[in-house]
């Protein structure tokens, strides 16, 4: 029986017919949830069926493997628990280690790329971790280590696929290959275990590098072979994918090996990886962005219904003016608002300029994109000059560190600006070094008033596993853009009978301003936050199955609530107390 | 044994041949100019003997004077002027030994122009009352502050005519203001009254009443203490002095006299012999004298420093053994052996033979690859016939990707490649790491190299070493480390106060400061703040801006010869500076010096990044040769590494003579030279057949790293993130600063030898060289010579090997006894050191 929840946020209080005062728990790391660490494989060809092995915590009593309308069929085999490793000593004792070993069937229609898995238990649904469907045959690595050239896995064909695992810390993984003069290669590691980038690389998944070597010896040692490519991202940056990639054409015909290995050198049972091959260039298979909507990325698309979209995103009707478009080029070019301004620094120190009237006073709103080239490779700075050539605006962020008081500045891609002086206005487009230019440079600013609205909305949690009588919460935070002041209603959705999602609360830990804040309200909205708490009543039924709820989230504008600007699925089960 | 055998022939001859003959005289200077009223010339005279040795004479020759009415001898081969017109002054020695030099005369009746620089902070520096210990020191000494070697002579007018006490942090005068001088009473200025004691001086007595410099200050008071002909700025300003000999020999006892010239900004000459001040760097090998006269004292070598008014200058001085008489003709390699065995050959210093091809390639091998030859390597080089087979191995070595491994380790410590150092990141410190190793594959030109390090920008690797602990670097630690990295200078000392020992001065230091003072980071995005735009910072606009500590005056990039850099608000202004360091002679320099430095053990200046007057070079000529020659070639870091390889006197035996075996500045011979921790960590793994495993942090769970097996220590890209006892204990560098490594052995060193898992795993591993070898049935004797060849590079001597078989017939435990063999070879000198 669906259930309906209304909250809202409007200018700090809560509303809703069911208020509770829930100092609702944290989801996340509940003791006894199942938790999975890795799938191995983790990816197979489209039409096939492989066996995999899930590694995780909490999984003994799997019942099934929830895949949520993925092109796959997946069956549990057998659980056993992995022997103890008792060669690394760790100050906690360990939480036992389940190995679930299931079997995978890919539907030969299955769209290529990631989808999805959990495992269902009695103690609740566990995460989800990737298996990635291939359009070639995969082949896994043998069981016999393969550490050393003389060692290396033959790989005849291309294209090719292997799926490995860095078993242990140091471990490395040869491939042995053949590649005519000439011949392009394209060679990706995709990490089962994906990375999130944190510094060091080594808690937070698994960031493979991957290297190419030619058996050319030296005067030392006949048998020594030598590094000819090399790939780690080459933009490194916290929360972007650290998947290895490189593309090489072979100077010369030989034998050639590619080895595969942990950044710092990192391994276990869980850093599964997929080696691809591909005759050619290939673009890199990144993983595809969930997020529906992306307020301050560079590469969002800055179109020319743009007022519209926002203006959707703040419970308006969608009545806004299409955007014009304009070319900048040596001269300043003249532009009526809203418009956008398009060009290139095609030379290092270049800085090209645009002029627009303004009657009267007007809050603007400066965007930013750089479809090309993204920071930190070219970094636009954009500067709003008055008639008397002095700086207004920019999207430069300027203000104290908290641990040194240094000064610290930031490249933004949207900056907000309340103008109050009539007249002409010049917007300026640089990089910000004086030495990097040329046609990827290519830059998109958007310069119009600005428009109330919900930006990024983020649904913190991705599974419910909750027991009867006992309560779980989940975090809704969004951004208020521009000055937005309505309400925000999240309605939850398709919830199993005894289980009731209400209106919660919660507290963030106090903070110390920070010394210097600059002009932070122009470059940072005002964030905030809802929580849903998921209750069970005492005779809520077990659930064997997980039900998919839905959170969606709407503006709601003189009292009437608008289109929706975010929506979440989420598994959710009621479990027996542990 | 061929030079062995001239040496002691040599020596013979030094015995029984009688003392040679003078066959002929030099007079130095050869032409001299006086100008001015009591102008005068100091002249040396040498002499040259039959067995091609020289000596100075000057106290032994008769000075004769062609036209006395224009010129009189006031002391040893010191001419004054008298009157104006041409002369001729003779330097007879015995008959048919003398040699003549021409002197012009003018103005001898004009008063000379007075110079306060010249004159007054001629005689403060000359009395040493400037020295960093008294009055030139940081904040001067009882009240009253000096420049040091009267660098500043504006502000030393301004101190002693006006008093007042210098303040380190601020230019403002605190306190009571006490003249140095009495224009109403010129005999009670304290700046007569204190040198001579005539009221209580700590620096002691300083000048005699009598004396002239007393006079001459006495006058200037006296004439109303002007600040003389450079106040307008149009008189010539003394450029630097000028030494002759740039390097005196003698023997014990034996005398040199120093000739010292100042060259003016006009470009003509003075003798400044008497106006300057002397002193030596070790009086245990050489004394001088406040003429300028050195003696030598004990076998060795040092410097003479001469401090001028304003300039510091100094020659090498080598106290040499007896002549040899028969002196071996040396074959040379090339110009480095021109410059050192003229020297050599100069301080009576017979070279080694060349080494041996074992040793040879040994040596060879770890200074170009940091890596032990293989025994078959070894085997086959010592039976290859081939005449030019070690310019091929050279070829060979600089060609190997081992190459690349070493330099790329060896760059990695000179431009820090540490996580804390290159943004706290080890994705950052790793990409800095494959720059360098990319410039060292492509061998790509040193002062590109340098010119992208110094100016980098954006998200480029070279960009990272800006960013310690991921802030952006104080302008004034990055520059003075990219001075001493590429101009092999330490500016330090003159952030504070004007450099005490150097003429550096804070102001300069500061100016080149100020090319690194817009250096931002936005991100991770490394750029100059241009200095016309606020980029939102408008209240916070100050920290662009780079004030002088002591007068709070924003500061202009200005290079360190003075010249302003041309730049504009928005421009990189660290490319000006990029573009000046490594066109300066500095560059090359200190470049090639520091390469050198790792082939031999010490640099031609050592340190190799501590150029200073005050600690001048052993062979300026080979320096300045070295440093040309990679200049011509365009900066090719591994052709100068093949052209000091190929040098004979880099392929010198350890081997000692007769006559050079106390030499350890020369190049006579090779000296040994301990390995570094990780060079030594991978010798020790080449020579036991084990691998060293590297782990990134203490067993925690699945968050410790470890690196490949079979990484040797050289290629360890983040070294910082690898604990090793063993590296720390053999001095391995944190990189928190310009590495200096400790090459000292220590207490913990031989514990570790002894009971460390370094070396007992090593021994008792069932993969090991050893367990090989006794799997396959060797003999001993085939076991003791695959460890020395794999240890030493070299066969072992039928003494040694006897020895040994001794030495293992005692033991009931064969097995364990050749462990013991092996450790004793892997823990010994001759492993643990280059030679």
């Amino acid at each position: 029986m669906p259930a309906l929840l209304i909250m809202m946020f409007a200018a700090g209080w809560v509303l809703g017919g069911n208020v509770a005062a829930f100092a609702a728990t944290k989801l996340g790391d509940t003791p006894g949830e199942p938790k999975l660490s890795s799938v191995y494989p983790f990816t197979g060809q489209r039409g096939t069926t492989f066996t995999a092995t899930v590694r995780g915590t909490g999984l003994r009593d799997a019942t099934s493997v929830f895949v949520n309308n993925a092109p796959l069929t997946v069956t549990i085999e057998a659980a056993e628990m992995e022997a103890p490793d008792d060669a690394t000593p760790t100050a906690k004792p360990k939480t036992p280690v389940d190995l679930i070993r299931v079997r995978i069937q890919i539907e030969g229609s299955a769209k290529l790329g990631r989808h999805n898995i959990r495992l269902v238990t009695a103690h609740g649904i566990s995460n989800s971790l990737p298996i990635s469907v291939f359009d070639q045959p995969v082949t896994n690595e043998p069981a016999a280590a393969h550490e050393t050239p003389e060692t290396a896995v033959a790989i005849d064909k291309l294209p090719a696929a292997m799926n490995g695992r860095i078993a242990r810390r140091g471990e490395t993984d040869y491939y042995a290959f053949h590649a005519t003069a000439g011949q392009t290669v394209t060679f990706e590691v995709i990490s089962g275990l994906p990375s999130t980038g944190a510094p060091g690389g080594n808690a937070n998944g698994f960031d493979p590098s991957l290297a190419l070597y030619e058996q050319s010896g030296s005067w030392f040692d006949p048998k020594r072979v030598n590094r000819i490519a090399f790939n780690d991202e080459p933009l490194w940056e916290i929360g972007k994918g650290t998947d290895a990639y490189l593309v090489h054409r072979f100077a010369k015909p030989g034998d050639y090996l590619v080895r595969v290995d942990a950044f710092s050198g990192q391994g276990g049972p869980d850093y599964a990886y997929q080696l691809r091959m591909l005759a050619g260039e290939s673009p890199q298979d990144r993983v595809a962005e969930a997020r529906n909507w992306e307020e301050r990325k560079y590469e969002r698309r800055l179109s020319a219904d743009r007022l519209n979209e926002l203006a959707e995103r703040g419970g308006k009707p969608k009545e806004q003016a299409k955007i014009e478009t304009y070319r900048t080029a040596a001269t300043p070019a003249l532009f009526r608002l809203p418009g956008t301004l398009e060009g290139s620094i095609l030379q290092p120190g270049e800085a090209q300029r645009s002029k627009f009237h303004l009657d009267g006073p007007q809050d603007i709103a400066i965007e930013i994109e750089t479809p090309d080239s993204l920071p930190p490779l070219f970094n636009p700075i954009v500067r709003l000059l008055n008639a008397a050539g002095q700086e207004v605006a920019t999207n430069v962020f300027a203000g104290r560190g908290l641990c040194t008081g240094d000064l610290n500045k930031s490249l933004q891609s949207k900056v907000i600006v309340p103008l109050r002086d009539a007249g002409d206005y010049t917007v300026e487009v640089r990089d910000t070094t004086s030495d990097f230019a040329g046609p990827g440079f290519r830059y998109r600013v958007l310069v119009r008033p600005q428009i109330a609205h919900i930006g990024d909305v983020k649904i913190e949690e991705d599974r419910v596993n909750v027991s009867p009588g006992d309560a779980k919460s989940v975090r809704v935070v969004f951004d208020r853009e521009e000055d937005y002041r309505g309400a925000v209603a999240v309605t939850v959705e398709s919830l199993p009978a005894g289980v009731q999602a209400l209106a919660g609360a919660d507290f963030e830990p106090e903070k110390d301003p920070p010394l210097y804040p600059g002009k932070r309200e122009r470059y940072t909205p005002r964030s905030e936050r809802l929580v849903v708490v998921f209750t069970a009543s005492a005779d809520a039924v077990i659930t064997k199955q997980p039900q998919l709820v839905r959170l969606v989230v709407r503006p709601i504008v003189d009292g009437k609530p608008g289109a929706v600007v975010d929506m979440k699925e989420i598994p959710l089960m009621v479990v027996a107390k542990p | 044994m061929r030079t062995v055998r001239l040496v002691i022939f040599s020596l013979l001859a030094v015995c029984c041949v009688a003392a040679p003959q003078a066959v002929s005289l030099k007079t130095i200077p050869a032409e001299a100019t006086l100008q001015f009223a009591g102008a005068q010339q100091q002249f040396a005279a040498i002499a040259n003997y039959a067995d091609g040795t020289e000596r100075d004479v000057t106290d032994e020759v008769e000075w004769r004077l062609s036209n006395p009415a224009l010129a009189k001898v006031v002391g040893t081969a010191r001419i004054a002027a008298t009157g104006d017109g041409a002369l001729t002054v003779t330097a007879v020695l015995s008959k048919g030994v003398q040699s003549q030099a021409s002197i012009q005369i003018h103005g001898s009746q004009q008063v000379r122009p007075f110079s306060f620089a010249q004159q007054i902070g001629g005689i403060l520096t000359k009395r040493g009352c400037n020295q960093a210990a008294c009055h030139g020191g940081v904040k001067g000494r009882g009240g009253l502050k000096l420049s040091a070697n009267a660098l500043y002579p504006k502000d030393d007018f301004e101190w002693i005519t006006k008093g007042g006490t210098y303040q380190v942090l601020t230019a403002e005068v605190k306190g009571e203001r006490v003249p140095r001088i009495d224009l109403k009473n010129p005999e009670e200025s304290l700046l007569l009254t204190k040198p001579t004691m005539a009221k209580p001086h700590g620096g002691g007595k300083r000048l005699e009443k009598d004396s002239e410099d007393y006079k001459d200050i006495l006058a200037w008071v006296k004439s109303g203490a002007p600040f003389g002909a450079e106040d307008n700025g149009k008189a010539p300003k003394l450029a630097r002095l000028e030494v002759f000999p740039p390097l005196a020999a003698m023997p014990v006892d034996g005398q040199r006299r120093l000739l010292v010239t100042a060259l003016f900004t006009d470009g003509h000459r003075e003798d400044f012999t008497h106006q300057v001040l002397y002193s030596s760097n070790n009086a245990d090998v050489a004394t001088v004298s406040a003429d300028g006269v050195i003696t030598g004292k004990r076998l060795g070598e040092t410097a003479v420093l001469i401090r001028g008014a304003g300039q510091v200058a100094s020659a090498g001085a080598g106290v040499i053994g007896a002549s040899i008489p028969n002196y071996p003709e040396v074959p040379r390699g090339n110009f480095i052996d021109d410059a050192v065995f003229a020297k050599l050959k100069n301080f009576h210093i017979i070279p080694s033979e060349v080494a041996g091809d074992a040793e040879f390639l040994r040596r060879v091998c770890l200074d170009l690859t940091g890596t032990l030859p293989p025994p078959e390597r070894v085997r086959q080089f010592v039976a290859n016939k081939d005449a030019r087979k070690r310019e091929r191995v050279i070829d060979a070595l600089i060609g190997s990707p081992e190459f690349v491994d070493y330099w790329t380790f060896r760059f990695s410590d000179i431009f820090r490649v540490a996580i804390f150092a290159n943004g706290l990141t080890p994705k950052w410190s790793q990409k800095y790491w494959e720059w360098i190793r990319n410039n060292v594959e492509t061998n790509r030109p040193y002062d590109e190299v340098a010119r992208e390090r110094i100016s980098a920008e954006g998200y480029g690797p070279a960009s990272r070493h800006f960013l310690p602990y991921n802030q952006v670097g104080p302008p004034n630690d990055v520059m003075a480390e990219e001075v001493r990295v590429f101009l092999g200078r330490r500016l330090d000392c003159a952030q504070c106060h004007n450099h005490p020992y150097e003429n550096w001065s804070q102001d300069q230091f500061w100016g080149m400061a100020a090319f690194f003072s817009r250096v931002f980071k936005m991100g991770p995005v490394v750029f100059d703040h241009p200095t016309n735009m606020d980029l939102s910072s408008k209240d916070v606009n100050g920290t662009i801006q780079l004030l002088h500590p002591r007068t709070k005056v924003p500061v202009q990039p200005a290079l360190l010869d003075g010249s302003q850099a041309n730049l504009t608000p928005e421009s990189n202004p660290r490319k000006e500076l990029a573009r000046w360091m490594t066109a300066n002679p500095y560059f090359a320099e200190a470049t090639v010096n520091r390469i050198w430095g790792q082939f031999f053990g010490r640099g031609i200046v050592d340190p190799v990044d501590d150029f200073r007057s005050t600690n001048p070079p052993t062979h300026p000529e080979l320096l300045a040769a070295l440093a040309a020659d990679f200049r011509k070639n365009g900066y090719d870091l591994r052709r100068l590494m093949k052209t000091i390889a190929m040098s004979r006197t880099y392929q010198l035996s350890r081997a000692s003579n007769a006559t050079n075996k106390d030499d350890v500045v020369n190049y006579s011979h090779a000296l040994p030279r301990p390995l570094d921790a990780e060079v030594l960590l991978d010798a020790l793994v080449d020579a036991t057949g084990i691998q060293e495993v590297f782990s990134t942090a203490v067993a925690d769970g699945s968050s410790v790293g470890q690196a490949p097996v079979g990484t040797r220590a050289i290629n360890l890209k983040d070294p910082d993130m690898y604990f090793s006892r063993f590296l720390e204990l053999y001095g391995r560098p944190n990189r928190g600063a310009i590495p200096e490594r400790s090459l000292h052995p220590n207490l913990g060193q031989a514990l570790h030898m002894l009971a460390g898992s370094t070396y007992a795993d090593r021994l008792s591993a069932k993969e090991s060289r050893l367990a090989r070898l006794l799997h396959d049935g060797a003999s001993n004797a085939r076991i003791f010579e695959e460890f020395y060849l794999a240890a030493y590079a070299r066969f072992p001597e039928p003494d040694e090997i006897q020895a040994l078989e001794q030495t293992l017939a005692k033991r009931s435990d064969r097995e364990a006894g050749l462990r013991e063999f092996v450790w004793a070879l892997t823990s010994s000198r001759e492993f643990a050191e280059n030679h």
